[in-house]
């Protein structure tokens, strides 16, 4: 390659070689970093996948070996026998998906309104949403309690659903995309008689329908892996979420590890498939998010 | 097609007037061109007509309807924007059909009315395409189709040739006029480009800070200019302007005397001319030619010699040390270092006063 060729901020650089080396072992340290990091964080996982297809007597025994002598599905139809988790799944997917859409809705047309319309208020609004932000849900979730009790709502999947709708984050990250939006285009819709929902729905969102993804995957996977506010919401077993159901699965039979590790694979196995399905958006959304954090 | 009317348009942006009792009459089926030096207030302008900036003050017609409250779908005219604001997530079919699904046109006559756009525009094959397959060429026509399917009452661009390489840029201008001798369609053009107003333009708004230097077809623009101003900014190289020593009445016009040399007899009016000094001459370098040495009014020695091929630009420093830009020949011998003798056409000069008004030879 000619000299000519290669980057003029590399150029500047003297001895690219000698830097390219001290890179390469930086990289080296940084793989294994990460290597150590990811094992240390899939242990937990294996450990309970393994445990769940223990016989329960392996599991007692401690032996604890890497690998089960004997591989057993007896937890897994022991809970679909004995205990109501087929419900918990209903009500887990029907609260988390219409928390996720419901989430994606509103947010988008809050921030479209925060980021496109001229109203008096709005930078108060927009501040007010960004202090909502900085207050964990646990610090609310007496008022919510007592909201939805005064509601009558307790028990019921409007209970379970409702607190979990305020996702300041996503307000946020929809706002920046929309304020990164050149404004030509907002100007040419509207010369093409298109109105604000129009515009939204029909430009906006469509322009990168990235973003909304990468929102609603975090969004789902927040409220599917939910367990404080719906462990308080519902405590009657017809209308727990998976996490909360499989605490009553070590309430009933003792500490049975097996078929608590077996319910703890359930439980975690859609937001398993969807970060696999959608690993890059999931990455993405993570940025997205911390982007509003940094 | 209809007239489009301005009185008195005014426009601020906070503190900051950016365009102060703007009027101008454009007719029906007119290429009108804004032309000034960025940040004027050009695109302000024409986003005032079309709905997308409010009018502070004065009223905009467009036909014999008052359109300044009304709007920008409403008003019945199509913009083209700089950088085109083509939908990226839509076909190019779908960019254009988009406004006219909005209205509620039946689909047949929406897909009679694309099809009709892409004919004329030749990008038939490009329909399917998304704005990100396109080329700059490209999608600047299927922006120009956006806004021909509405069979607008104005065609409103805004620098739509800017983003275009040189080559392109030059045959999308003739393009364009012949899409405006088709249509007939009222198009406003606004630009900073001087070659593509007087190109362009059955007239020309000349614009510059907060206001209407001028409005007039390209050659009164070019060869009357209304003021210093216009004078310099239009025609390329620029205007030669000399300080002027004196004036003297011959026969009822002007003659120039210009410090440190010659005096030159103008046609202009002596009795139109403000008393008092601070006059500024005014020529073009095409009404500069060098001449056989000794034979010129002027006496200099050239500085630069610029050969642009078909003439030649020869930079001329005078004896009192200002520098005239005057023409030759293609084949011109001049080299830089050479005395160099010059004669100016009298009835070509304008004069400036301190004000900046322009005075010119009687027509
Ligand atoms: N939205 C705006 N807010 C404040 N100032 C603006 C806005 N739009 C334009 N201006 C100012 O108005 C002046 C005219 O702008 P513009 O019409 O875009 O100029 P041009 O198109 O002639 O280059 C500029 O000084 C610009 O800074
Ligand atoms: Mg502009």
């Amino acid at each position: 390659m000619s000299a000519d060729a290669i980057p003029s901020s590399q150029a500047m650089t003297a001895e690219p070689s000698r830097r390219d080396r001290s890179l390469d072992l930086v990289g080296i340290v940084l793989s294994i970093v990460t290597l150590v990091a990811a094992l240390a964080s899939f242990f937990p996982i294996y450990w309970a996948i393994i445990t769940s297809i223990k016989p329960d007597g392996e599991v007692i025994s401690g032996s604890n070996t890497l690998w089960p002598n004997r591989i057993t599905f007896d937890s897994y139809i022991h809970i679909w026998n004995n205990t109501n988790i087929a419900i918990w799944y209903v009500n887990s997917m029907v609260t988390s998906l219409i928390i996720t859409a419901a989430v994606i809705v509103s947010s988008a047309g809050c921030a479209y309104a925060l980021s496109q319309l001229d109203f008096p208020g709005r930078r108060l609004i927009y501040m007010l949403i960004l202090a909502c932000f900085m207050v964990p849900m646990q610090a609310l979730i007496v008022n919510h309690f007592v909201l939805m009790a005064q509601f009558k709502l307790l028990n019921t999947w409007a209970g379970i659903i409702l607190p979990q709708l305020i996702v300041p984050v996503v307000i946020i990250v929809y706002k920046q995309f929309f304020d990164s939006v050149p404004k030509e285009f907002r100007e040419a819709a509207m010369m093409d008689a298109a109105g604000h929902f129009k515009i939204l729905f029909r430009v906006y969102l469509p322009m990168n329908w990235g973003v909304t993804a990468a929102l609603a995957i975090i969004t789902f996977i927040g409220a599917w892996n939910a367990f404080l506010w719906p462990f308080l919401a519902a405590t009657g077993e017809a209308t727990m979420t998976v996490p909360v159901g499989i605490t009553q699965v070590k309430d009933a039979y003792g500490i049975v590890y097996g078929k608590l590790m077996a319910s703890a694979v359930v439980a975690g196995l859609p937001v398993a498939i969807v970060y696999l399905i959608f690993q890059r958006r999931v990455t993405q959304a993570i940025m997205l998010s911390a982007g509003v954090k940094g | 097609m209809a007239d489009i009317r301005l009185a008195n348009v005014s426009k601020r942006f906070g503190a900051v007037t950016v365009l102060e009792n703007v009027s101008m009459e454009i007719e029906s089926g007119e290429f009108i061109v804004f032309l000034g030096p960025s940040g004027c207030g050009k695109s302000t302008l024409l986003r005032m007509i079309a709905g997308l900036e409010a009018v502070d003050g004065g009223q905009i017609h467009i036909g014999d309807q008052r359109v300044d409250h009304l709007p920008p779908s409403q008003r019945g005219v199509a913009m083209v924007f700089q950088n085109y604001a083509l939908y990226p997530h839509m076909t190019v079919t779908q960019n254009m059909s988009f406004g006219l699904r909005n209205i509620g046109m039946p689909a047949q006559e929406i897909a009679q009315r694309v099809a009709d756009a892409a004919r004329i525009l030749e990008i038939e094959q490009l329909m399917d395409r998304r704005p990100a397959q396109l080329s700059g060429g490209q999608r600047q026509r299927v922006a120009i189709g956006r806004a021909i399917v509405r069979e607008p009452k104005a065609f409103l661009l805004d620098e739509p040739l800017s983003n275009l390489d040189a080559g392109l840029r030059v045959r999308t201008r003739v393009e364009l006029a012949h899409l405006h001798q088709r249509l007939r369609t009222t198009m406003i053009f606004v630009t900073h480009d001087q070659i593509e107003a007087m190109t362009l333009a059955d007239r020309i708004v000349v614009m510059n800070n907060r206001k209407v230097e001028q409005i007039g077809t390209p050659m009164d623009v070019y060869s009357r200019p209304a003021s210093r101003f216009v004078a310099a900014f239009v025609g390329s190289p620029s205007m030669n302007f000399l300080p002027v020593a004196g004036i003297t009445d011959v026969g009822g016009r002007a003659r120039v005397e210009l410090a440190g040399a010659a005096a030159i007899q103008t046609g202009i009016p002596t009795r139109e001319l403000p008393a008092g000094n601070g006059l500024t001459f005014g020529v073009r370098p095409e009404a500069v030619r060098v001449a056989i040495e000794g034979k010129g009014m002027l006496e200099g020695t050239t500085d630069i010699v610029e050969r642009l091929g078909d003439r030649t630009l020869a930079h001329v420093r005078l004896a009192d040390g200002t520098v005239l830009v005057a023409e030759d020949a293609g084949k011109s011998t001049l080299q830089a270092g050479m005395p160099v003798s010059l004669t100016v056409d009298g009835t070509a000069t304008h004069l400036f006063d301190v004000n900046e008004a322009a005075y010119h030879a009687a027509a």
